[in-house]
């Protein structure tokens, strides 16, 4: 008795040191072998991915409402291959922080929920396994709409770092009401757009609301315009927020702002939402999500809101995206294989795509999604318009040139900083912009990942 | 107090130390030490995905401190902060309980209570309740809202200042007023028989013996002021003026975010140090007149 419980507290002696013996090799950098099946560094080669033996069980980390209902349907299929859900805030408002907590200390979730934007962060601190040699994900690539599929590969040909989930493709709301009572066109330039804006400014109005602390629909905006904020080349990363696209858009809306033609309230408030709900702010370039953020923020407008494709810099037809989330394998999972195959399920089946359509309005990533009936009907609220065939034509003009860098949060916080002294006087958009480029080098730099020129 | 003791009872003396000293040891001095050790790392990579490498690196991340403008920055705006809400808000908590203390007084249970109640309010409600007074088209006070936009860039830290007030002054002021109510009745006896009056027994008598208790919330909200965190950072729902390194503890808890550990470490080290310098000093400096 006593001799096996020696025994036994030896075991788990040794159970609790192995990992920590394979944390140490993985820190400094040589080690794949020790941490299983997850690829070390370069990625250059896939990683091995064998099904495992008996009963596996799953953690999926998400924060999509009603997730749980929708995993339910997988977990009735596959006995021998349990998802348990945990679910928590969205992923900057302390998710992704708590991801970089648990991968430091070795334990993180199978799989989660992390956004296009953060993707190249969490492959940067080493977090992603590369899925591209797990049965299936390969062949699943011609389903995706293409950009979303760029975003998950970031930047290597034979590897698959997230099977990407919903996407954002953005539309201008607008009010037809007051549109049409006012007798003014509804824009489809971006100067037409700056010129309504006068007009709507003289029946009281602003045509929009100019968003400085949510930094990603002014990405959006430079994404439509052709420009990208960050690159690779080589063995180095092209930091490029003052770009000539980025420069373009953010000195259009700093006009509209100088001038008064664009309020400036924070976005996501209160406030924010009464301009809206009372009619002071008449359009809102979004994705296709915010059909649920105007429902919600502003119902007393039901009936009076329409969708149209955003306006085009020059009539060249192109929508830039806003949001959209991917689900990942994280490094240390012990079960690649059957977190690749759940992932492919509930990105690419008919029944979760519905499941999740249902529950939370989540836009499919895949063409055969954006198809199905649910996505096909008239929505009351946008007077029957059926608006998400607006959003799928969008969808299909995004560039898919745009790349996300390694340290978005640090991005957004500093050009939101700019912005925010812009608008208050100091300095312009532009401005704000070229000092985010300088920040954001030394961010890099900070964390010892090299940039070029 | 020169008599040397014998240690009698070490074994009770382990029983009554061991928990304190080892919570201080596990949640206070192991954080601590954790952090200064963190603030010498650096993180070295190879490539635009190559895997990270923690290796020491010396003073590498003060260095990015010392040169960090919007930490600097933020550390004078809290001063700012600090210089003119802590006396002011210093001031009034005396002022109250003074007017508590005073013999005239009446129903002084009451509003110990009414001026004690914000402190009752979580700091962040407070901040949300501001926020919406504070709001140009929601705040019930429109009309002044509208023409003096108090979440602007000019006046928002002053804002801020009036939660921070707002919410704290009453248990500054019981602290004060706790102190008062110590002093001997025979004191007051002596200064009403060479003829003080009110005033001058609260300015002459009442105020140099409280100077203890004035000093000690004065560290407090010394320490207070430098580790502004929560009002502003709920303030920046409301305010396109606040920025996300608005105040050093905003930066540290931004940078955490990046995620740059060794960097917010190096930031929090300095941080606390500069708190510890600030503190000390004022204490230095005001001590020898009041524990005289």
């Amino acid at each position: 008795m006593k001799i096996s419980t020696r025994v036994a507290s030896v075991t788990t002696l040794a159970a609790l040191l192995l990992p920590l013996a394979a944390c140490g090799g993985d820190s400094t950098g040589d080690a794949g072998e020790g941490s299983g099946p997850a690829a070390g560094g370069g990625g250059a080669e896939a990683t091995a991915c064998e099904p495992s033996n008996g009963e596996v069980n799953l953690t999926f980390f998400s924060w999509v409402p009603g997730i749980e209902g929708v995993v339910d349907i997988w977990n009735e299929q596959n006995p021998d291959v349990q998802v348990e859900v945990q679910t928590g805030p969205n992923g900057n408002s302390g998710t992704y922080q708590n991801f970089f907590n648990q991968l430091e200390a070795g334990n993180p979730p199978d799989l989660g929920q992390i956004e296009f934007d953060a993707l190249p962060n969490f492959r940067v601190q080493d977090g992603l396994t590369d899925i591209a040699g797990c049965e299936g994900v390969m062949d699943a690539q011609d389903q995706f709409v293409e950009w979303t599929w760029t975003q998950v590969q970031l930047g290597e040909e034979d590897a698959v770092y997230a099977i990407p989930q919903d996407t954002g493709p953005m539309a201008m709301f607008y009010r037809e009401d007051l549109f049409t009572e006012a007798g003014i066109e509804v824009p489809t330039t971006w100067e037409e757009y700056a010129a309504a804006a006068e007009q709507v400014r003289e029946n009281d109005g602003y045509i929009t609301n100019f968003s400085t602390s949510d930094i990603n629909q002014f990405a959006g905006l430079v994404w439509q315009a052709g420009g990208s904020w960050f690159g690779t080349e080589g063995e180095s990363w092209q930091v490029r927020l003052d770009s000539e696209e980025s420069v373009q858009v953010a000195d259009y809306w700093d006009g509209l702002v100088q001038e008064d033609l664009v309020s400036t309230l924070p976005p996501w408030t209160t406030e924010w939402d009464n301009a809206y709900n009372t009619g002071q702010a008449w359009t809102w370039i979004s994705a296709v999500w915010g059909a649920n953020s105007i429902m919600s923020g502003a119902p007393d407008t039901e009936g009076a809101w329409r969708v149209a494709p955003m306006p085009t810099w020059d009539g060249e037809v192109a929508a830039g995206n806003w949001g959209g989330s991917t689900t990942a394998v994280f490094n240390g999972t012990e079960h690649p294989h059957e977190a690749a195959q759940f992932a492919l399920w509930l990105k690419t089946s008919e029944e979760a795509h519905t499941a999740l359509i249902e529950a939370a309005n989540l836009y499919p990533a895949t063409t055969a999604g954006q198809q199905l009936p649910a996505l096909a009907e008239g929505v009351p609220f946008y007077g029957d318009q059926p608006i998400y065939e607006v959003f799928t034509e969008a969808g299909a003009t995004v560039p898919t040139e745009w790349t996300w860098g390694p340290t978005m949060t640090q991005v957004y916080n500093d050009v939101a900083d700019g912005f925010s002294a812009a608008v208050s006087g100091d300095g312009g958009l532009a401005d704000a912009l070229t000092a985010a480029q300088d920040s954001t080098t030394t961010a890099l730099e900070a964390q010892g990942i090299p940039v070029g020129e | 107090m020169s008599r040397p003791r014998r240690v009698q009872h070490p074994g009770a003396i382990a029983v009554f130390v061991g928990p304190f000293a080892l919570l201080f040891a596990l949640f206070y001095v192991l954080p601590i030490g954790y952090a200064v050790w963190q603030s010498t790392r650096t993180v070295q990579r190879v490539g635009t995905f190559g895997p990270a490498e923690e290796v020491f690196g010396g003073l590498t991340q003060y260095r990015a401190v010392l040169e960090n403008e919007a930490f600097r920055d933020s550390i004078g705006r809290v001063l700012l902060f600090g210089a003119v809400q802590v006396p002011v808000m210093l001031g009034v908590a005396l002022l109250l309980a003074l007017l508590l203390d005073s013999p005239t007084a009446r129903g002084a249970k009451f509003f110990r209570l009414a001026f004690f109640a914000p402190y009752a309010v979580p700091g962040v409600i407070a901040a949300i309740m501001w926020g919406f007074l504070y709001s140009p088209n929601l705040s019930p006070f429109r009309q002044v809202t509208q023409e003096v936009d108090l979440l602007g860039a000019d006046l928002v830290l002053w804002s801020i200042a009036n939660v921070v007030t707002w919410v704290y002054v009453g248990y500054n002021m019981l602290i004060i007023y706790s102190s008062l109510l110590a002093i001997p009745g025979e004191v007051y006896e002596a200064a009403v028989l060479d003829g003080a009056s009110q005033w001058r027994i609260a300015w002459s008598v009442k105020i140099p013996l409280v100077m203890p208790a004035i000093i000690l919330t004065g560290v407090f909200s010394i320490i207070g002021t430098l580790q502004l965190l929560a009002e502003p950072q709920v303030f920046r729902s409301f305010s396109t003026a606040v920025a996300s390194d608005y105040t050093p503890n905003l930066l540290v808890y931004t940078t955490a975010a990046v995620p740059n550990q060794p960097l917010a470490a190096a930031f929090s080290v300095v941080l606390a140090l500069a708190t510890f310098v600030l503190s000390f000093t004022f204490l230095k400096l005001t001590q020898r007149r009041a524990f005289q």
